[in-house]
């Protein structure tokens, strides 16, 4: 959390700093395949975060000791580009945070990818961030679910994630760069649709039960609209042909 | 062992002895688009399309310290990082010979031909600018070292400055650009059985027996990188070298055309 | 057509489909896909292969092991040829067309009745859109074969070995046919596609 000296005012005449109402997201644009090498891919655009995700396999699990003879492992990789912060230069190679961001969210899609059907084989989920501004972690598996789509990999459900945080007495969703620096709770959340399971849930702060319960149910109504934007980003490229030749 | 992608491009250089390259001929490039201004948190950047091959590079300045060889002057770093999600061949974990030979390469171009002058760089006493460039590729289809020296240059020519005021870097609001002087490109040709072609996608890289990377500005030649085990001859490298001066004319153009 | 994505309920009944699963009694998809209600089969538009008895492939040998060698399939598993029942004796880099026998404990693919092939160029396509390349009673392949010249065979595991004939025709056909299909017409297309390449030379 920030530090409560040079704290900024988040919330003026009752609305977030970027004009955003509590429970508004920001816009969020994803576009797939744009990557094609990989076997599946994404490209994101959430507020100023933007974020490549791409798949490849099932491939042979290499080295073979890290296969698994029952199903496919799960591997991913979330990585920051030095130039993303609008700070300082970042240093190359992944920090403690990142190696801690891809092992939550690896564990989101080890419970929807059908592995099972792959056994002995490696699934690799990477996302780059190539512009940073809060919330990169549910943006990138919001655009990795859609990478995995694009890849044709059986999954049982396609995951949306979205922080939901506190500001004094407010409870918010979507929390931007400075936000985050300074709420009073923040804590992102994916979310199986289908079954309403909850995937990753991290937390830090402070919040009342209350306040929780309705954290949650605001990142299940957010969830609608991300959903929806995953959808069409997939179906997006089938249709633009079919329209052409209708 | 050969590679599956050498086996399935096999049949490239059968066509290339017969005179045909697919899609293009011998020393044209593949279709170029620069954007620049793409990350706007960075001081810097430039996405850059060549072919099927995307390159980002992103500019950022930080405050630093001279180096003790040189107090009065600024520095220039430039990395590259073939992220694995750019190929199946890519791997995790810290630069391959490859990233870091890519990196050097448009380096020795880019300072050579006096792009940035570091001395420009100098604030004060121990206070210095050290300007960062990263390299990313972001999909491998042949030819990363003109791609990346296009992304490089474009956007250092179009990176905004910031202020150092009070012990503080101010990076927003109204800034100027980084100072930079000419333009510099490169040319890169592969040479296949006897043939020899300019901007090889990566099905032409995967069969080449040599490269020959060759960077230039409109009268210097800046930098060279020869590539691989196999060789050209004195006269091959000659007339690659005319072919350079001649094809990056149109490189220079496109770069002269980029806004802010 | 509806386009359906991973999770969507697309039957109230367990109906068993490749690229579906069941849960409580409902049938789900699994991938990215058209749903076709007459037929009650899910389409896929990105898909896996699943290697079946009897399905021929297009493989490249990429290693000689004392008893056997190991094909390249472009998927997930690696193919396997035993070397005691292979006709010609085969190196590394040839090109095969074979026919899956069965999966291995290892879902290794084991190969049978291979065919080496000379020269020509390999294209790889995804496995879903092979149905759409060779067509409803083979129509696609042969309109494509007449149009070209070329000899073309397709693997089910989305492997095309071309050679001969029009092959800068081929591929820029088939990479069409992979784009579009999932829309109407496209045989139509593809034939004056290909009707008017010949014509312009």
């Amino acid at each position: 959390m920030g530090s409560s000296t040079n704290k900024p005012e988040l919330i003026v005449n009752g609305k977030r700093l970027d004009g955003r109402a509590f429970d508004e997201l920001r816009p969020i644009k994803i576009e797939a395949g744009v990557l094609k090498n990989a076997d599946g891919s994404a490209y994101l655009e959430w507020g100023k975060n933007k974020i490549f995700a791409a798949v490849y396999g099932p491939k042979e699990a290499l080295p073979k000791h890290t296969g698994d003879p029952e199903k496919a492992v799960i591997k991913c990789r979330y990585s920051m580009a030095p130039f993303s912060s609008l700070e300082e230069h970042g240093r190359s190679g992944p920090n403690r945070r990142a190696i801690e961001i891809s092992k939550v969210t690896k564990e989101v899609f080890e419970n929807v990818i059908m592995s099972e059907n792959f056994p002995g084989t490696e699934i690799d989920i990477f996302i780059e961030v190539v512009q940073s501004d809060g919330g990169t972690r549910a943006a990138g598996i919001t655009a990795a679910a859609v990478a995995l789509a694009t890849s044709g990999i059986p999954m049982r459900d396609l995951p949306y994630a979205v922080s939901a945080g506190k500001i004094g007495e407010h409870v918010i969703i979507d929390l931007n760069k400075i936000e985050d620096n300074y709420s009073d709770a923040d804590m992102p959340m994916a979310i199986s649709p289908r079954t309403g399971n909850v995937l990753l849930l991290q937390m830090d702060g402070s919040l009342t039960r209350d306040e929780f319960k309705q954290a949650v149910e605001m990142v299940k109504k957010a969830g609608q609209t991300i959903s929806r934007i995953q959808r069409e980003a997939l179906k997006a490229p089938y249709e633009k042909i079919s329209n052409k030749y209708k | 062992m050969q590679s599956v992608n050498s086996i399935k491009s096999a049949y490239i250089k059968e066509m290339l002895n017969n005179g045909v390259r697919s899609g293009r001929g011998f020393m044209d490039y593949r279709e170029i688009s620069i954007l620049t201004g793409i990350i706007p948190n960075a001081e810097g950047s430039a996405e850059v399309n060549l072919g099927s091959t995307k390159v980002l590079a992103g500019v950022k300045l930080d405050l630093d310290e001279p180096m003790p060889d040189k107090p009065n002057e600024g520095n220039l770093v430039i990395s590259a990082e073939l992220l694995p999600l750019a190929s199946a061949d890519y791997d995790t974990g810290p630069p391959s010979p490859e990233a870091i030979e890519l990196a050097r390469v448009v380096d020795r171009g880019i300072r050579a031909a006096g792009i940035i002058d570091t001395e420009s760089l100098f604030i004060e006493e121990g206070k210095v600018w050290s300007v960062f460039v990263d390299i990313y590729i972001m999909n491998y289809d042949g030819n990363l070292f003109d791609a990346s020296t296009l992304a490089a240059v474009s956007a250092l020519k179009t990176t905004r400055m910031p202020k150092y005021e009070d012990n503080n870097v101010i990076r927003e609001g109204k800034l100027g650009k980084l100072k930079t002087k000419g333009i510099v490109t490169s040319c890169t040709y592969a040479k296949i059985g006897k043939s020899i072609v300019l901007d090889p996608d990566g099905d032409e890289e995967s069969v080449m027996d040599t490269r020959l990377t060759i960077a230039n500005d409109d009268t210097y030649i800046r930098a060279m990188q020869k590539g691989l085990s196999g060789s050209f001859t004195q006269h091959e490298i000659e007339e690659l070298v005319d072919t350079t001066f001649e094809k990056s004319k149109s490189l220079r153009s496109i770069i002269n055309k980029l806004s802010d | 057509m509806e386009i359906v994505i991973p999770g969507d309920m697309i039957l109230d009944k367990p109906i068993h489909m490749e690229n579906t699963f069941i849960e409580d009694g409902k049938t789900y998809a699994a991938v990215l896909g058209i749903f076709d209600q007459e037929k009650k089969t899910l389409i896929p538009l990105e898909g896996l292969w699943y290697p079946k008895h009897g399905e021929l492939v297009v493989g490249i040998i990429i290693e000689e092991k004392l008893n056997s060698y190991v094909v390249d399939l472009n998927a997930p598993y690696k193919g396997i040829l035993v070397a005691k029942y292979v006709r010609d004796k085969l190196s590394v880099g040839d090109i095969i067309e074979a026919t899956v026998k069965e999966l291995d404990e290892t879902k290794t693919v084991v190969l049978m009745r291979e065919r080496k092939l000379y020269g020509g160029k390999i294209i790889d396509v995804k496995p879903s859109k092979v149905p759409r390349i060779i067509g409803k009673n083979n129509t696609m392949i042969k309109q494509l074969t007449e149009g070209t010249k070329s000899t073309i065979i397709v693997g089910m595991n989305g492997r095309v070995w071309i050679k001969g004939g029009d092959v800068a025709l081929t591929t820029k056909a088939i990479l069409r046919i992979q784009e579009e299909a999932h829309t109407s017409g496209l045989t139509d297309r593809i034939r004056e596609m290909l009707e008017k390449s010949n014509k312009e030379q």
